[in-house]
């Protein structure tokens, strides 16, 4: 890679509490993921995949080393501000999809945008357009709970585009998928990142996401195994 | 999609559970109200009942009267009162004027003699400005330059004296002496407080002013109002004008005088606002427990749409929307059960027994007091608010990572 890293870990380090005991998640992790990255991350339960996802996302502080985002050191950043940061540069797609249920599907796409403080006017025409690119036209007034589990990641996709992210973060995004299901899931994050340019940072068990990736970082213990291009 | 379709939709979400709380705020608001429309009839009745037992809306009298009790009777009495009470009566605000004589004696029918409580009054004024007068169960009220007296039925049946019956009343003059005179009873009062029916005795004014031997004295002029609210206007004017008139006289409104009325009101506020507060601690208990499993429920939501890049604020204020529009929604039935009730219990004419100090019990008849159910809705509505605020803040603010992971 040549461009300049949009997000920059250097010495990340996180510990939790279980019991009495604190237990390392990550040791030390240096991670770059790039604009347009497809990267895979990859190891064993406990391996940190993760806590290196939650790090990256701004959704957790790490307990040791420094993480710029697009060169700025995001230890700097107020809560607000990691929320908004959150909110204009990054996706999330969850194992469990976690749509919020009471909206419909345009609606769960359109709810990223209205947190903007000027929500665009287009919010309506472009959640429809989003739901179109993965596929579920005419699902737009469904609710989560009448949607397949595909289809339901599939929400979960748009609504990680809805305010434009630069990277999209998936924790285990094809876990509760079944095989088919989960080709098709991995086939359309593969084109958005290709169509789009948008980053796809992926943890995962699944070895059909670890054969489109572009980057393989394998994990163990909290530590970075090996890092490799495919 | 704005907040209210929003905070609709999560409160729709569990029927059960929002059902149970907008119905513990619904009865929780009609308690409030409906104890709002019992304290209303309650203070209006103390109200009038001050006002039209004798008070009236002003009373006039010489200064002494209203700050110590007379040592001989009519002590501080108001000579002349014709002229005080013309000048009074012909005011265009005043409705009527009812000079009145005190004075304590004892009255015999047949054997039996028994102290009794006078009143000189005038018949007619009475007849409009005083309930006594209704009050007249048997028999019949006062009639102008009769030798007639109405006693009340306490009195009457400690005399065994029945109307038509012969009375001979003794009294003691302002100089002293012992006077006496034949009367009739005209009529048989039902006075609402046990001890003054026992001492209660009305006779026209002139026949108290023979029996005393003072001609055109009085005690003190009680005046009826046209117009209640204007008392302190009408109190600054009628002075002015009797003191132009020659007739200098201090003057009372009855809010100053009616001394029961505002004690009993400060005991039913004391009363109701301690029951109010309690009521407001249950709704905010079960408000805050319903609110509590809620939040508890949608932890992972709360943590999605944090990750999303919704501020902790903009979630507290979310379950606070939702907790305003469940006290909307609840305030709205409960008014309608308010009603409801309201009409029930007036259309049931339930008899209430007599309170401390009164022969007779009331038929209650709840009001709709306006104040009362605004208050209450801003009650009810305050505490699911402020249980919402305290439940979901520490919610938003919880590590992110761990309300994702909250199973």
């Amino acid at each position: 890679m040549n461009a300049s890293p949009l997000l920059s870990g250097r010495g990340l380090s996180k510990r939790y509490s279980m019991g009495a005991e604190r237990v390392a998640a990550l040791r030390a992790v240096d991670v770059d993921v790039f604009p347009g990255d497809f990267l895979a991350l990859r190891g064993p339960s406990g391996s940190g995949k993760t806590t290196l996802i939650n790090l990256l996302g701004l959704l957790d502080r790490a307990d040791a080393g420094t993480l710029l985002l697009a060169g700025r050191d995001t230890a700097t950043l107020s809560e607000n501000a990691r929320a908004d940061t959150r909110r204009d540069r990054f996706g999330f797609v969850f194992q469990t999809f976690n749509l919020i249920p009471v909206l419909t599907a345009a609606e769960n796409v359109s709810y990223p945008m209205l947190l903007k403080p000027a929500p665009p006017a287009d919010m309506h025409e472009r959640a429809r357009e989003l739901l179109a690119a993965v596929g579920l036209r005419g699902k737009e007034n469904v609710r989560p709970d009448l949607l397949s589990g595909g289809q339901r990641q599939r929400v979960a996709i748009a609504r990680a585009l809805a305010n434009h992210a630069a990277v999209v973060f998936a924790d285990e995004p094809t876990a509760s998928l079944d095989s088919r299901t989960a080709d098709t899931i991995l086939d359309l994050m593969h084109q958005l990142n290709r169509e789009r340019g948008v980053a796809f940072v992926i943890s995962t068990h699944d070895a059909r996401v670890v054969e489109r990736a572009e980057r393989i970082i394998t994990l163990h213990d909290g530590e970075i195994v090996t890092e490799a291009a495919a | 999609m704005n907040r209210l379709t929003l905070a609709w939709r999560n409160i729709s979400r569990n029927h059960r559970r929002s059902l149970l709380t907008g119905g513990i705020v619904a009865f929780g608001f009609a308690s409030f109200a409906l104890a709002g429309g019992f304290m209303a009839q309650s203070f209006e009745g103390l109200r009038n009942n001050a006002i039209r037992s004798g008070l009236g809306h002003l009373q006039f009298a010489d200064a002494r009267l209203f700050e110590k009790s007379e040592d001989r009777t009519l002590e501080y009495g108001i000579p002349n009162a014709g002229k005080a009470v013309d000048v009074l009566r012909r005011d265009a605000e005043v409705e009527t004027v009812m000079p009145r004589i005190e004075f304590f004696g004892l009255v015999s029918a047949g054997a039996h003699s028994v102290p009794f409580a006078g009143l000189g009054v005038d018949p007619q004024a009475e007849a409009i400005g005083s309930e006594i007068p209704k009050g007249v169960k048997q028999g019949t009220w006062l009639t102008p330059g009769s030798h007639d007296v109405v006693i009340g039925s306490g009195l009457a049946k400690l005399l065994n004296a029945r109307v038509g019956d012969s009375v001979t009343l003794l009294a003691t003059t302002p100089d002293g002496t012992l006077n006496a005179i034949d009367a009739r009873v005209s009529g048989i009062a039902d006075i609402f407080i046990k001890e003054l029916s026992e001492r209660y005795l009305a006779l026209p004014l002139p026949l108290a002013q023979e029996l005393l031997t003072v001609p055109d004295k009085v005690s003190r002029i009680s005046v009826l109002l046209k117009e209640p609210a204007h008392e302190t206007e009408a109190a600054m004017r009628l002075t002015h004008e009797l003191q132009q008139a020659g007739v200098s006289l201090a003057v009372r409104t009855w809010r100053q005088l009616a001394l029961f009325y505002q004690q009993v009101r400060v005991l039913y506020l004391g009363i109701f606002g301690f029951m109010g507060a309690v009521l407001v601690v249950v709704v905010f208990l079960s408000a805050a427990n319903a609110t509590l499993m809620s939040v508890a429920e949608r932890t992972r939501e709360i943590g999605t749409l944090r990750a999303l890049g919704a501020r902790s604020r903009r979630i507290t204020i979310s379950f606070i929307v939702e907790g305003i529009l469940l006290g909307f929604v609840s305030s709205a039935a409960g008014t309608l059960l308010s009603i409801l009730i309201t009409l029930a219990i007036n259309a049931a004419g339930i008899e209430m027994p007599p309170p401390p100090g009164s022969a007779h019990g009331f038929v209650i008849h709840v009001q709709i007091i306006p104040l009362a159910y605004l208050l209450a809705a801003g009650a009810m509505t305050g505490t699911l608010a402020l249980a919402s605020f305290f439940t979901a803040r520490r919610a938003a603010r919880a590590p992110i990572v761990e309300s994702l992971a909250y199973v």
